[in-house]
């Protein structure tokens, strides 16, 4: 390390108020559908009303004469002119399957889009699209994985026997011999209903093509703007260079917007052809049928245990309705393979078998959503360890403390050949049943309920892979292999500093969060640091943020930008204040000696080396803009452990969650209350997910779910407040940090699921399908409701 | 035959003289006609609660109502909510404060809920501001950085008052 | 989603509104608070030709109190119920079943005879319009009727309103001394439409049930009166613990009456079993508040 570290105060590690959430307070921040150009057109889209049909016909004539209408675009129009999404076959998978920017021959989903209206106005595109004829031929629909992958069942891809966009079968272990000779073996099933991430901003997109500067410049609401860039050019057959994404305040992310859709490709088709601004805005209707859905998964699981509780052998069977299409990049194996292959979590599994697959319905695409796969995996396992747990008669809590991967176990390579290292599952449990008073909760409930309502109790332990390098595999048949990312750090010549990423947030903070890593590498004082985060045009590449990576690369990559930036500044003001290197430090934006005799400002030598450098030696004077990559090889384990309190109401089924006590181990903290935000956001999410949000079809594949009546998330009222505990331990990756964005969802489907299921349990009941809706749980009481 | 009308609106103290289409709603006639982008939409069906405006004092879902029936209508978006030294409210502070937004997409229509909430009742327990925000989706903050935001928004305007 | 097309007018006068409506070829409807209709036009799922706003109308906000009944105006908000001390004091179930109308900013803005008028099974106002043996002012062109709850609600979304008439009205009539009133409804979450819910009213004298009102919402066809339950109720002596078998028998009645729908948040079967629980839950209240009916 060059030139002492004299200790600024550490910005690491405090709430830092974040200057990026100023402009949001005052109505100023430009989300996509601020963004507007003089003589801008707008587009609407035409979605299929039927799940599954051939299109006969499609008679746009009306549409095109009504005034205001400026151009209407099918399927055909684009046919041969811009290459489809492909799915990329494998050994894993059925053939390619292949989904049309607008549909052409064939719909395969209530909501795919069949053509594009471009008007004056929104409204009058929306008038087109009710004018437009399409004679639709029905064909037979699949809405259920386990029918959809029977031999002979209608297919919604010809190329894709027995449904399967993915399949997988993984065994590793003497998994046969286990359950063979074990003490004790135990099954269940599970199921989680579809839902959606639901941001409160849908997609959209803005384009506008000019011959001059960049051609083709894309506002986009996307967690991945470089990845946007790359296809859009691969696309459009246009160079990269030509293009500019941006990515501007996004109204929530969660993975919904981290794939490639058509229908933002469709509108930079529109700007190119028209050579005008278009704009689409996705609305709520259409975000509830075409932007990716997530989970809808049927498990079934086996534990093989001894005498003790220890699992010898653990085995599933995962189907997952994956919708109709390989969401375009991700493909349709995340659910299937995260569920599968991350089943075991953070116990040790000896011997480890499993099947999943990826079945195509006729239902919206599943893509990534928050914890991809994990909460059901989880909740699962979770499920079965307290019913072997109640057959051992042993307690919830001990039978997960004789499983888990500890300390002293680590580097522990478990059966599906992940590592665990540098992380506290055992503390995460033993703080989350301290501060819950586990043992006291327990003994209160076996105490009669004053108001006739049944205790439950869950405990939930996870694992959470966050911040994956190049060595982790996203999983077999996706498009992205991602593992790397650059941060440039730039002295500008007023000396302060300006950090340039392609990590956008949808409220991470990730500005905020790398302004405090770099004032603590550079010593440069946080308020001379800004943080540019959404533009290609501007920033080194980056793939983006999704998948809990975002602190961990672009803090990994500041940190090494910011070493070489030190050392460049500090090699010139040891020229400039004629002291040796090793004297000097940087403080507050000041290089100073350490006596401080002698100081230089940043901006004073900023400007010397800018304005008046002739004095300076050239090989001092390289310019103070540096870029790095980070690669952190392999992930870094966080971990999670929930306790849930619930009082389920035995006359009507209804679940309140009286108490949540959730113990975390995120790594190194950045910014704490901005990683509380993360972590009680996540389990708000994981409410949703245990007791509300299910979107739902007719068996004729029409969503039944499309407004925010029907799909119902989790208000003020049905989230408790969650007493959040760190439990911390450094990560191996630069500067010990780890993600936090999605591990908690996980811990709250597993511990409200758990908590549902203890509480039934107390009257003989229990429950498997999830959310646990007030009628789900009274049938899991066995409450027979006569005539249906 | 009127598909047009014109209409005279105060928004945040300045008053507008627009010609609109009638069905252009209030979050849209803010948006696309007075620029005034800080009404966010979350659903155009009133469940969301993002395009929550005052209207002459009452907080509305401004995609449930047209922007004609704003017509000599006093209305407060988010952009409006600065006093008149241009510093922020006791909402606006608290919010900031508490990290009580993430995404911020939600928040427009929160600030005008829980303003409204303090004006009826300056003191509201948990429950009560969980009760009177139930009509506000945020996906993001999981609440409790919002309740935390309202009840110390509640003491300072308290302790303003009494000093 | 954006609404499509239609004709807007805003008249000053009722006469003139009611002129407008009568006319056949305008096709109007009105336009109160907008808060179930502004949704339907902003899905495309309502398309009418013309909408009649009424909201610059005097006279038609009062909420008014005479000795025996409470009337409020076609423009009386859900939260001027809630704010109308009166209400407050003197019409305890009609306050109660308001705080689970929606949420603060749809109650401000949202009419209850909008509600009525628009007749969803699982909104509260007409619920409570036919438990308080309420009717239905109606106004045309050519004059004015009035109608009680039960002869107004014609099923899911429909009501005895003909074309060119508008409810301009509503008429609430007050229990006898010695009645308590309860209002209970099953929702996901607060705000939501009932998956099922009941209201109640006993008069009590001595123990005994002189008068039993008893209401059931969330059912497919709008408000329904569970007049058997009634009658089961009334002159059962409901003290001294003898309560819940009257009051579970009436539940059983009530579920052996009902045809609930299915939607996405229930079956039919459930929703049924709800009614039960919802009843018992609405009577207890009401005998609670009657004085525990010793």
């Amino acid at each position: 390390m060059t030139g002492m570290r004299i200790s600024n105060e550490k910005s690491v590690g405090t709430s830092v108020l974040p200057d990026e959430a100023r402009p949001l307070l005052d109505g100023e921040a430009r989300f996509l559908n601020d963004i507007s150009f003089p003589g801008m057109y707008h587009v609407a889209f035409l979605r299929s009303q039927y799940a599954h049909a051939r299109l006969r016909n499609v008679d746009v004539g009306k549409a095109r004469e009504l005034p205001g209408v400026i151009k209407v675009l099918t399927g055909a129009d684009l046919f041969g002119k811009v290459d489809p999404f492909r799915s990329m076959p494998n050994r894993f998978s059925g053939g390619e399957s292949v989904q049309h920017w607008l549909a052409v021959e064939k719909v395969r989903f209530c909501g795919e889009a069949i053509c594009a209206v471009v008007a004056e106005d929104r409204a009058t595109a929306e008038d087109a699209i009710e004018l437009i004829e399409v004679d639709y031929d029905p064909l037979p629909v699949i809405t259920d994985a386990r029918e959809g992958e029977k031999d002979g069942s209608p297919l919604v891809h010809d190329t894709c026997p027995n449904n399967y966009l993915i399949r997988r079968d993984y065994k590793r272990g003497p998994v046969d011999e286990a359950f063979e000779t074990a003490h004790l073996t135990v099954k269940r099933s599970f199921s989680i209903g579809r839902k959606q991430a639901l941001c409160l901003e849908g997609r959209g997109c803005v384009a506008a093509f000019r011959k001059d500067g960049f051609e083709l410049s894309v506002w986009m609401s996307h967690q991945l703007p470089y990845v946007v860039r790359h296809y859009l050019a691969k696309h459009l057959g246009m160079a990269e260079t030509e293009i500019r994404v941006v990515a501007p305040q996004t109204g929530g992310g969660f993975g919904q917007k981290a794939s490639i859709y058509p229908e933002e490709f469709v509108c930079t088709y529109l700007a190119r052809m028209l050579r005008r601004p278009v704009k689409w805005v996705e609305d709520r209707f259409e975000n509830m049928v075409a932007s990716t859905h997530a989970r809808e998964q049927d498990i079934e699981v086996e534990l093989a245990l001894d005498k003790d509780g220890r699992i010898l052998a653990l085995r599933s069977d995962v189907w997952v309705d994956v919708g109709a299409y390989s969401t375009y990049l991700w493909s349709a194996g995340m659910e299937p393979l995260q569920t599968g292959g991350l089943m075991p979590g953070p116990y040790k599994v000896p011997a480890f078998q499993y099947s999943t697959r990826g079945v195509a319905t006729n239902k919206t695409p599943v893509g990534p959503y928050r914890a991809v796969g994990r909460p059901s995996a989880s909740a699962s396992l979770e499920l079965l360890l307290n019913e072997a747990a109640r057959k051992l008669g042993m307690d919830a809590a001990e039978i997960r403390m004789r499983n888990m991967i500890r300390q002293e176990d680590m580097p522990y390579r478990n059966a599906n050949n992940l590592v665990h290292d540098n992380v506290g599952y055992m503390p995460c449990l033993q703080m989350a049943l301290s501060k819950a008073s586990y043992d006291a909760l327990r003994a209160e409930q076996g105490k009669p309920s004053p108001n006739g309502k049944l205790r439950g109790i869950g405990v939930a332990c996870f694992a959470e892979l966050t911040g994956l390098g190049t060595s982790t595999a996203v999983g077999p048949g996706t498009l992205l292999q991602p593992g790397r990312d650059a941060v440039t750090l730039r002295l500008e010549t007023s000396g302060v500093l300006t950090i340039a990423a392609a990590l956008p947030s949808q409220g991470q903070r990730i500005a905020t969060a790398m302004r405090q890593v770099a004032a603590d590498e550079t010593g440069i004082a946080l308020e001379d640091i800004s943080c540019l985060t959404n533009d290609t045009g501007m920033a080194p590449y980056g793939f983006g943020t999704f998948a809990s990576r975002t602190a961990v690369f672009g803090s990994g990559a500041v940190i090494q930008a910011a070493t070489e930036l030190r050392r460049r500044i500090l090699a010139l003001a040891a020229f400039l204040l004629d002291e040796p290197e090793d004297r000097l430090a940087i403080v507050n934006s000041v290089v100073q000696t350490v006596d401080r005799s002698k100081t230089l400002t940043l901006r004073d030598m900023a400007e010397h080396s800018f304005f008046s450098a002739k004095d300076i030696p050239m090989e001092l004077n390289q310019g103070f803009e540096v870029t790095a990559f980070y690669d952190p090889k392999h992930g870094s384990f966080a971990a999670g452990a929930h306790v849930v309190v619930v009082d389920v109401d035995p006359d009507t089924g209804a679940v309140e969650i009286v108490r949540y006590v959730a113990a975390e181990d995120v790594g190194r903290l950045i910014n704490p209350a901005v990683v509380e935000g993360q972590i009680i956001g996540g389990i708000a999410q994981g409410v949703g997910e245990a007791l509300l949000e299910e979107l739902i079809y007719d068996e004729q594949g029409q969503p039944r779910t499309v407004t925010l009546a029907d799909y119902l998330v989790p208000s003020a009222l049905e989230v408790p407040r969650i007493e959040l505990h760190h439990a911390n331990t450094p990560s191996g990756a630069l500067g010990g940090f780890k993600g936090c964005g999605e591990g908690s969802i996980i811990g709250a489907l597993g511990g409200i699921a758990c908590a549902v299921s203890d509480a039934l349990a107390q009257r003989g009941g229990d429950i498997h399908e999830f959310p646990a809706t007030p009628e789900r749980v009274l049938r899991g009481l066995g409450v027979d409701f006569g005539d249906d | 035959m009127a598909r047009e009308k014109a209409i005279e609106v105060t928004v945040n103290g300045i008053t507008h003289r627009k010609t609109v289409s009638v069905r252009t709603s209030l979050a849209d006639f803010l948006r696309d006609h007075l620029y005034l982008t800080g009404t966010h939409i979350g659903c155009e069906h009133g469940v969301c609660g993002a395009c929550t405006v005052s209207v002459n004092g009452k907080a509305v879902r401004s995609c449930l109502m047209l922007a004609v029936q704003a017509d000599a209508k006093q209305i407060t978006t988010i952009e409006g909510l600065r006093d008149e030294n241009g510093e922020w409210n006791e909402m606006q502070k608290a919010f900031f404060e508490n990290f009580a937004l993430q995404c911020g997409y939600c928040t427009p229509g929160f600030l005008t809920s829980a303003i409204e909430l303090l004006r009826e009742n300056p003191d509201p327990s948990e429950a009560e501001i969980r009760e009177y925000l139930s009509g506000n989706i945020c996906r993001c903050s999981g609440y409790q950085a919002i309740i935390d935001a309202v009840q110390a928004a509640a003491a300072a305007t308290r302790a303003q008052r009494q000093a | 989603m954006k609404a499509p097309w239609f004709e807007y007018y805003a008249p000053a006068t009722l006469d003139e509104a009611l002129k407008m409506l009568g006319d056949a070829d305008l096709d109007g409807r009105v336009l109160a608070g907008g808060q179930s209709l502004m949704p339907m036009l902003n899905l495309r799922v309502a398309d009418p030709a013309m909408l009649v706003d009424i909201n610059g109308i005097p006279g038609l906000d009062g909420i008014e109190e005479n000795a025996d009944t409470l009337s409020v105006g076609a423009l009386v908000r859900h939260a001027d119920i809630l704010n109308s001390p009166a209400v407050r004091a003197r019409w305890p179930l009609l306050a109660e079943a308001v705080t689970q109308v929606a949420h603060p900013a749809i109650r401000n803005r949202g009419t209850v005879c909008g509600s009525v008028a628009h007749n969803d099974p699982a909104a509260e106002a007409p619920s409570i319009l036919a438990t308080l043996d309420g009717t239905v002012i109606i106004a045309s062109a050519e004059g004015r009727r009035e109608l009680p709850a039960e002869e107004f609600s014609q099923g899911m979304l429909s009501t005895a309103l003909e074309p060119g008439e508008m409810v301009v009205g509503l008429r609430y009539r007050r229990p006898p001394e010695g009645t308590g009133s309860g209002f209970v409804e099953f929702a996901r979450r607060l705000g939501d439409f009932a998956i099922a819910g009941a209201a109640a009213l006993l008069t009590m004298r001595d123990g005994v049930c002189e008068r039993a009102r008893l209401t059931i919402l969330g059912m497919g066809d709008g408000p329904v009166r569970a007049c058997e339950a009634e009658d089961m109720l009334t002159g059962k002596t409901l003290a001294n613990g003898a309560a819940r078998e009257a009051f579970e028998a009436a539940a059983a009645a009530v579920k052996a009456a009902v045809d609930p729908a299915e939607d996405v948040h229930a079956t039919s079967g459930y929703r049924r079993h709800l009614t039960g629980v919802m009843t018992i839950r609405a009577l207890e209240k009401a005998l609670a508040r009657a004085g525990g009916g010793e």
